[in-house]
């Protein structure tokens, strides 16, 4: 068997330059590494006759020099709408749903012609941090099969953890990226909001969702930001910005570069053996030049209470329009409409779901809107204000991404307060719309991965990307 | 039973008159072939996004100011949450928070006394998809779903259903004028609600809505009969509860739909797809600056000019030619006799448009002028009116060829004696006071000279020879 899959992007588009390999090896070699880790559950839906027909037409095609991205394997999140490939979002409700049209970042991936491998198993409408809420079960740790990839993400985190495929989408509205990222051990971007168009992003939280990539390194990653992000007439909340290249700082010095940790990020809601992982990235970052500064910062421990409130008020309106009336499932024993609304809604969702859609409908119910909704949304800009001051003195901000590591798939079960707590770090970043990065610190004794969280300023992307490289080559 | 005081509010939806949907981009068309002006946007389908049209803002920002509302610069969304199989998202974006305009009013006039009606504000919204239903099946026809509305929402400020039925025709003239919607209720382009309570103290009753009432007139049965039944329930013993109506055409008289729960709970919340869009002074300036004339001030126009009050308010009921007069600067009142009298007729025999007949600016001031002076009269130019408003030829040829095409006098004379003279029968008839006589004989005169006889010098000739026989 061929180990195409287990070389940098740079390596495989050498070989695929030379000739000396074609898409179709390194397609064909993803699905039999897929198939020979089937046990891990990654993939919700494979993309596999269509995907080898593209690689055997891509073959016979010159070989885009410039673009290393040419022929490279991707796996897509499953709340992302593929045109012909069946899109679930993990769900009973959208079990058998094929969408007409393409989201704006899968229009961009096959531009460049990658090639999509499958759809990426997840928390059912990314609510959830373990990936457990999955209609189609849970997705496992690639390093440790009996503990959680984390969420939602969950199967994007592991199929790339696991070199199944080199390249994945995930989506981030409380962590969703950056989390699992970490559990798993591999680099996850949440961008700024705006970098990328939710255009066909199935919505969760409307005004913190956003896409990213998800990657074995950090190089790659920036290179896969590159061909994501753009302004988007068919998403408003889309930004112009100037088209940069986010590889673009990596292999630079980060000497006199100032890092802020709150110090909440590293009070004892953290574990003795992450923290000690950090201090040890504090002293690289010290002996080659940077300044770490720890600080107070208000509001960061409100962040999952504001959360709760945004995100669950948002999918209750989000997810309204699963209602059996045009598309998806619909109960099909009903009398009246009123009846199939409420027989297709409590068959078709999930627990989970269905919990978030009753506490953000009571949220926004009439005067609670007020009392809630508004609320929130004012401390939320409290909030972007208290990051704002930090981003005057600071380049970075650090701590921790997870409180702990991957537990087990059977822990925490019955609490559903957990699942947010396991996201309590990573949650500020999508509140204030900043982007975050998850890289590897390495590992605890039992082996498993300890991720690092570097916040940036808006947009500044390829300067979280400097010094996150110069970390990872320290951290080697 | 006088003892009573109605208040009477109303809640006007207009479809707006732009090319696309308010929050897709599909085409806003409905009425024809069902579910062809839609997309993947319009079916709500996962992952799709609203965009904005910017021309619907830009009428509803033009309907607030045309009806003196204060505007609010910051343009928001709400997201208004209901479930009905005609909503496709879940949710209907409004404004709910920040309507574009608050604070306005229309002024109306009764009976010669005029008021002010209070506009509580005006907000921009999408329309949701038509519904029909069958025996045991529902269908939705998806072309309706996005098409921009504006809700202009009254104070309960109208005291009788005279004052609500000026307050629609004045709000629905200053919509047409604006070019903001076309208002057409029968079509379902402005639908009305109506708000009725009565009390006999200071305070508001306790009110009822009567929705999607069909015509003008209509509102003003409903609210008749919505006020009696109101009264008569009091008077009876009952209260009134707050509740949804319709009315009922034939048998006159409203009926339940449903009780009104405790406050219905839409869960709105600000629009998160959509950022805030702020309208610029430099904007709002253009629109004011580039705003059609409204009808008030065109009646006063008209008023100053010496035009009828009657005529004033058939040329405000004619958008065209009311537009045809507004830059024209020669004698208003012979100009605008001319449009509502023969070029009228012509335009509803003929089914034409003015814009669609040959009747240039300059022709028809050229035109006027000739009446004025006297060079033609009103009777000659219904003659010539087919050529005037069907070919290029000029003015001036078509009136000479007129005249030189006519009869001598003298010629005329020698025709019109023969025609009396063997005619005694008219002459007796003519003598004893029968009008018809004239007529029969003028009609002689014509078939006699192939309709080649000025008919005004024709009568005058006739009428000197009847007189002297």
């Amino acid at each position: 068997m061929n180990n195409y899959l287990d070389l940098s992007i740079k390596e495989i588009h050498e070989l695929l330059v030379k000739k000396e390999i074609t898409p179709l090896d390194l397609v064909e070699e993803c699905y039999t590494r897929i198939e020979k880790n089937s046990d891990l559950n990654c993939f919700i839906t494979l993309n596999k006759s269509e995907a080898l027909e593209y690689a055997k037409k891509l073959s016979e095609e010159p070989v885009e020099e410039e673009n290393l991205l040419w022929g490279i394997p991707i796996a897509i999140k499953d709340n992302i709408s593929t045109k012909n490939i069946r899109t679930t979002c993990a769900s009973k409700m959208l079990e058998n749903y094929v969408p007409i049209f393409d989201a704006t970042v899968i229009e961009k991936i096959k531009a460049k012609k990658m090639i999509i491998i499958g759809k990426t198993n997840m928390d059912e409408f990314a609510m959830g941090s373990t990936s457990r809420t999955s209609y189609f079960g849970a997705p496992k740790n690639p390093i440790d099969k009996t503990k959680i990839t984390g969420g939602s993400s969950g199967g994007s985190a592991a199929c790339v953890a696991g070199t199944l495929v080199p390249l994945a989408l995930g989506t981030d509205t409380g962590g969703s990226i950056r989390q699992p990222a970490s559990y798993t051990g591999i680099v996850g971007m949440k961008p700024t909001y705006g970098r990328i168009s939710r255009y066909g992003l199935i919505a969760f939280a409307s005004s913190l969702d956003q896409i990213g990539p998800m990657t074995r390194n950090v190089y790659e990653n920036a290179l896969l930001l590159n061909e994501l992000v753009g302004k988007d007439p068919k998403d408003l909340t889309s930004r112009k910005c100037e088209i940069e290249d986010f590889t673009r700082l990596i292999g630079q010095d980060i000497k006199g570069m100032k890092i802020a940790i709150p110090n909440y990020f590293v009070s004892n809601i953290v574990s003795d053996e992450i923290i000690k992982k950090l201090n040890h990235v504090v002293e690289i970052l010290k002996n080659n030049g940077a300044e770490i500064e720890y600080i107070d910062m208000k509001y960061l421990d409100q962040a999952v209470t504001l959360y709760q409130i945004i995100a669950m008020g948002e999918a209750s309106s989000n997810l309204a329009r699963f209602d059996g009336v045009k598309f998806g499932y619909r109960s099909q024993d009903s009398h009246s409409v009123e009846d199939m609304y409420a027989n297709t809604r409590s068959t078709g969702f999930g627990n989970e779901v269905k919990r978030r859609i009753m506490v953000g409908s009571y949220l926004l119910s009439g005067e609670n809107a007020k009392i809630y909704y508004d609320k929130a949304l004012m401390i939320r800009n409290a909030m972007k204000e208290e990051f704002d001051k930090v981003f005057q003195n600071y380049d970075f901000i650090f701590g921790p991404t997870t409180t702990t590591v991957a537990y087990s798939l059977d822990e925490n079960l019955d609490d559903p307060r957990k699942s947010f707590m396991d996201d309590v770090l990573v949650i500020p970043v999508n509140m204030a719309g900043l982007p975050g990065l998850n890289i590897s610190m390495g590992e605890n004794e039992n082996h498993m991965p300890i991720g690092l969280h570097i916040i940036g300023n808006y947009l500044e992307e390829a300067k979280m990307y400097q010094i996150a490289s110069f970390l990872e080559e320290k951290l080697k | 039973m006088s003892e009573y005081k109605t208040a009477i509010g109303i809640e006007v939806h207009c479809e707006l008159k732009t090319n696309s949907k308010m929050f897709v981009d599909s085409i806003n068309n409905y009425g024809g072939m069902a579910n062809v002006n839609i997309n993947e946007i319009d079916f709500a389908l996962p992952g799709t996004l609203p965009s904005v049209n910017e021309y619907g803002i830009m009428l509803g920002l033009k309907a607030a100011l045309a009806l003196n509302c204060t505007i609010n610069k910051k343009v928001i969304f709400d997201r208004k949450n209901y479930f009905y199989p005609d909503l496709p998202k879940g949710y209907q974006i409004t404004q709910a928070r920040n309507p574009i305009g608050v604070n306005g009013y229309i002024e109306i006039e009764i009976d010669g006394e005029k008021r002010k009606i209070g506009i509580h504000d005006i907000h921009i919204e999408e329309d949701t998809c038509k519904s029909t239903h069958a025996e045991t099946k529902s269908y939705l026809d998806f072309n309706r779903n996005g098409v921009p509305l504006i809700e202009i929402v009254s104070e309960p400020d109208m005291k009788n259903e005279k004052e609500a039925m000026a307050y629609l025709e004045k709000l629905k003239e200053i919509l047409l004028y604006t070019n903001v919607s076309d208002c057409k209720m029968e079509e379902g382009s402005m639908r009305c609600d109506v708000n009725v309570s009565v009390s006999k103290t200071e305070e508001l009753g306790v009110r009822t809505e009567t929705k999607n009432i069909g015509s003008i007139s209509s509102v003003g049965r409903a609210i008749v009969a919505e006020r009696n039944r109101q009264i008569q329930e009091i008077e009876q013993g009952n209260t009134i509860v707050e509740e949804t109506r319709r009315f009922d055409e034939k048998q006159n008289r409203t009926i339940l739909m449903r009780i009104k729960e405790t406050g219905n709970d839409y869960r709105y919340f600000p629009e998160p797809d959509i950022p805030p869009y702020i309208l610029e002074d430099k904007l709002i300036n253009q629109v004011k600056e580039s705003m059609e004339i409204l009808p008030d001030r065109r009646r006063e126009i008209y008023r100053n000019a010496g035009i009828q009050p009657i005529n004033i308010e058939k040329i405000i009921a004619n958008q065209e030619i009311s537009n045809y007069l507004l830059d024209f600067s020669g004698n208003l009142v012979i100009a605008s006799n001319l449009l509502l009298g023969e070029i009228s007729a012509y335009l509803n025999k003929t089914g034409k448009k003015l814009a669609e007949t040959t009747l240039s600016k300059e022709k028809f001031t050229h035109l006027v002028e000739k009446l004025d002076k006297k060079e033609i009269n009103n009777q000659i130019f219904k003659e010539i009116v087919e050529t005037i408003m069907e070919t290029e030829e000029d003015l001036d040829k078509i009136v000479d060829a007129k005249k030189q095409d006519e009869i001598g006098e003298q010629e005329l004379n020698k025709i019109i004696e023969t025609i009396v003279l063997s005619n005694q029968e008219s002459i007796e008839d003519y003598k004893q006071g029968k009008d018809r006589a004239v007529k029969y004989l003028m009609g002689q005169i014509m078939k006699e000279t192939k309709g080649k006889a000025n008919p005004v010098i024709a009568n005058k000739l006739l009428m000197q020879k009847l007189n002297e026989q």
